[in-house]
């Protein structure tokens, strides 16, 4: 915000300058009706750049179009002086008389963000601004009589009467001028094209008139420099000044067009969301409303930090694209959904939040459908890893049945052949045998029943979840503390799941972590069952390493849960597995 | 029997195994001259020791033990080798007569008397 009294301050000193002005014009020059003419032209001009501007500035305080415009308001008037027909004056007007249109250049390339867009837009406003002061500068410093200046007073900065020099001077700095004012128009094209046509409505006017006053402006330099016609070089600068007076006004026509487009785009928005039978997609109707066909419109959903889009596929938002910008539709404080939409949309601030606001009263369909489609995607995932985690499984258990139980009984029938040949002839022989065929009886029952523990635990069926998970704490290398289990059974399906969480955890613990502790949190909150495993180990476990953590993912998300592991480096690892749970 | 002792390279990833077999084959007058836990392990051993028999296991961490077969068949002057595994003949099909081998002895059935029976 501009505080009241600078831009009362800016105003009184415009007002200042003007009546300076028109009070000097009035007392040097002959003729009244000359000096009439000539401050009405200046004031209309000079005033209407400076309210433009002052009520830009007070619109937008950051943005440099309101004072790029009051500057070459004032810069007008000074340049004004240039009438008068008194050496002082005239002096410093015949000096500045070019700087407004180093400023109007400025303020057309920096429009509407007031920053200038481009590297070759930054060469080609410094190279104005140095044109119009140094250019007029050195061309004053050699110059005794301007051209067409009838009763000219004294130039004070003469050093020497040099007019061949001086008009050597006028002539690069014209040219020089005129090669600008063609680049800033090419700029300007430039701009046009690269605008979304939401952002057209809003430039078209200042663009316009401004592209137009430059190219009035570069005829009449290159015909002053060329001909002679003085009727023909007053009809061009008349046109030129007029278009130039036009710049202010069009910059408050772009301004009332730009938001009636806003208002326009954001009023059909919520027609076209209203329309609630023939309506096509929200997305479409936002594109429409914001002009960017490319736009796209994600949801977040409900139930977890994950972005989709309309047909469930998770997306991500860091990798949105180059030249695309996010806008987050909220409701009740909460993200909702974001448009990805072109970057230079960004400048419009007020269409993106009220058309954000539009789409969150009507996005609740769309996101609950996404929603709904990411989570049947899900469930087709979670169902086909299940079934190739049921056959690695059961490769798994062949493998274990083959290398362990199968060989110890092997052998096992071997010794006790090998003993029952020997039992006459040589008995020590055969008592050898059968102490070996003991000790390999006693592995293969061991190793059997580390298996069917594998398969599925029979004190968990037994005795329950408290039981299990104990004796799996009980057998873990690190020490485990168990924290008190819930009193009451859960179902079958829940426990068996929060078992395998803990014992596929705990085994992970031994492994890897690198632990000196663990502990194990199973509760049951507002109907889920939460089972949570905590090390203080290494971390840097998760669900994409590996085959464990994403069998278990699978699981858990079988019975419509959901496992979150947190497991930064150095910060040990917390698998956290929510599975719903109603009250039996 | 042989009046010379035959003698024997026992191939098999387990080391219950092999120990069990050592002892049944030297009981039954067997000479059994080298062990090898692996593929590779067991061509080498074949090559230097050059043992009448080659006892080998069809599972092996590293080669498939017909492919070991085969390798060791195509030498010259190559040792019998008869394929054991803890699996049943016919969960392999004729992949026992295409490797080179004399034939199979289930594990379970292993002694001296059905190794013969297949050397003739």
């Amino acid at each position: 915000m501009i505080p009241r009294q600078v831009v009362w301050g800016v105003g009184a000193a415009a007002v200042a300058l003007g009546a300076t002005l028109a009070v000097t014009l009035f007392a040097t020059l002959d003729s009244r009706e000359e000096a009439a003419a000539a401050t009405v032209a200046l004031l209309l001009v000079g005033g209407s750049f400076v309210v433009a501007g002052l009520h830009a500035w007070r619109r937008r305080p950051g943005n440099r179009v309101g004072p790029l415009m009051i500057a070459t308001g004032f810069s007008w008037l000074v340049a004004g002086f240039v009438e008068a027909r008194e050496p002082l004056p005239f002096s410093i007007g015949y000096v500045a008389g070019a700087l407004p249109f180093a400023f109007v250049v400025h303020l057309l390339l920096a429009y509407p963000t007031g920053r200038l867009r481009s590297r070759l837009a930054r060469v080609v406003v410094v190279a104005a601004y140095v044109v119009t002061t140094v250019g007029s500068l050195s061309v004053s410093l050699f110059v005794r009589e301007v051209d067409g200046l009838d009763d000219q007073p004294r130039n004070l900065l003469l050093v020497a009467d040099e007019p061949g020099l001086a008009d050597a001077l006028e002539t690069a700095a014209t040219l020089t001028g005129v090669a600008l004012v063609l680049l800033a128009t090419g700029l300007l094209a430039r701009r046009w094209l690269a605008a979304t046509p939401v952002e057209r409505r809003g430039l078209a006017p200042l663009l316009g008139t401004g592209a137009l006053f430059l190219a009035a402006l570069a005829v009449t330099l290159t015909a002053d420099q060329l001909s002679g016609d003085s009727l023909a070089l007053g009809i061009l600068g008349a046109i030129a000044m007029l278009l130039f007076l036009a710049v202010p006004y069009a910059y408050l026509i772009g301004l009332l067009g730009s938001r009636a487009s806003r208002a326009t785009a954001v009023g059909e928005l919520v027609q076209r969301l209203s329309e609630a039978g023939s309506r096509g997609s929200l997305r479409d109707a936002i594109a429409a409303a914001l002009g960017d066909p490319e736009l796209d419109l994600v949801f977040r959903r409900p139930d977890r930090d994950e972005w989709v889009d309309a047909g469930g596929r998770r997306v991500s938002l860091a990798r949105a694209g180059l030249g695309r910008a996010i806008t987050p539709i909220a409701r009740d404080g909460e993200t909702i959904g974001a448009i990805v939409h072109h970057r230079g949309l960004t400048e419009e601030r007020e269409l993106l939040a009220n058309t954000a606001a539009a789409a969150a009263l009507a996005l609740d369909n769309d996101r609950l459908a996404a929603a709904l489609r990411a989570r049947v995607a899900e469930l087709q995932e979670s169902r086909a890893n299940i079934v190739s985690c049921g056959l690695s499984e059961r490769r798994r258990l062949e493998r274990d049945l083959h290398d362990g139980a199968q060989q110890r009984l092997v052998a096992l029938s071997l010794q006790v052949n090998l003993a029952a040949d020997k039992l006459h002839d040589d008995p020590a022989t055969a008592a050898t045998l059968l102490d070996r065929a003991r000790d390999e009886l006693r592995h293969a029952l061991e190793e059997l029943r580390e298996l069917a523990r594998g398969i599925h635990p029979a004190i968990l069926t037994d005795h329950g979840l408290d039981a299990a998970v104990g004796a799996l704490a009980g057998r873990s290398p690190v020490p485990v503390q168990v924290r008190p289990l819930p009193s009451e059974r859960l179902p079958s399906p829940v426990e068996a799941v929060a078992y395998f969480v803990v014992a596929e955890s705990l085994t992970n613990v031994a492994k890897y972590a690198r632990a000196r502790q663990a502990e194990v949190r199973v509760e049951r909150a507002d109907g889920r069952a939460i089972v949570e495993v905590r090390d203080d180990g290494v971390g840097g476990a998760s669900v994409e390493r590996g085959t464990g953590l994403r069998g278990l993912a699978d699981r858990v998300e079988a019975l419509d849960g959901h496992l979150n592991i947190r497991s930064e480096p150095g910060e040990g690892t917390i698998v956290r597995a929510e599975i719903p749970c109603a009250s039996s | 029997m042989a009046t010379a002792a035959t003698t024997v390279l026992i191939v098999d990833d387990h080391p219950s195994f092999r120990a069990t077999a050592r002892l049944l084959l030297e009981v039954e007058g067997y000479d059994v001259i080298g062990e090898a836990e692996d593929g590779e392990k067991a061509i080498v051993a074949a090559g230097e020791l050059r043992p009448d028999l080659v006892l080998l296991d069809v599972n092996l961490p590293d080669i498939d033990g017909f492919a070991v077969a085969r390798r060791i068949t195509g030498e010259e002057a190559a040792p019998a080798v008869i394929l054991t595994s803890s699996r049943d003949s016919s969960d392999f099909g004729t992949a026992v007569t295409r490797s080179g081998a004399r034939g199979f002895i289930s594990k379970a059935d292993l002694s001296g008397a059905s190794l013969a029976e297949l050397l003739g």
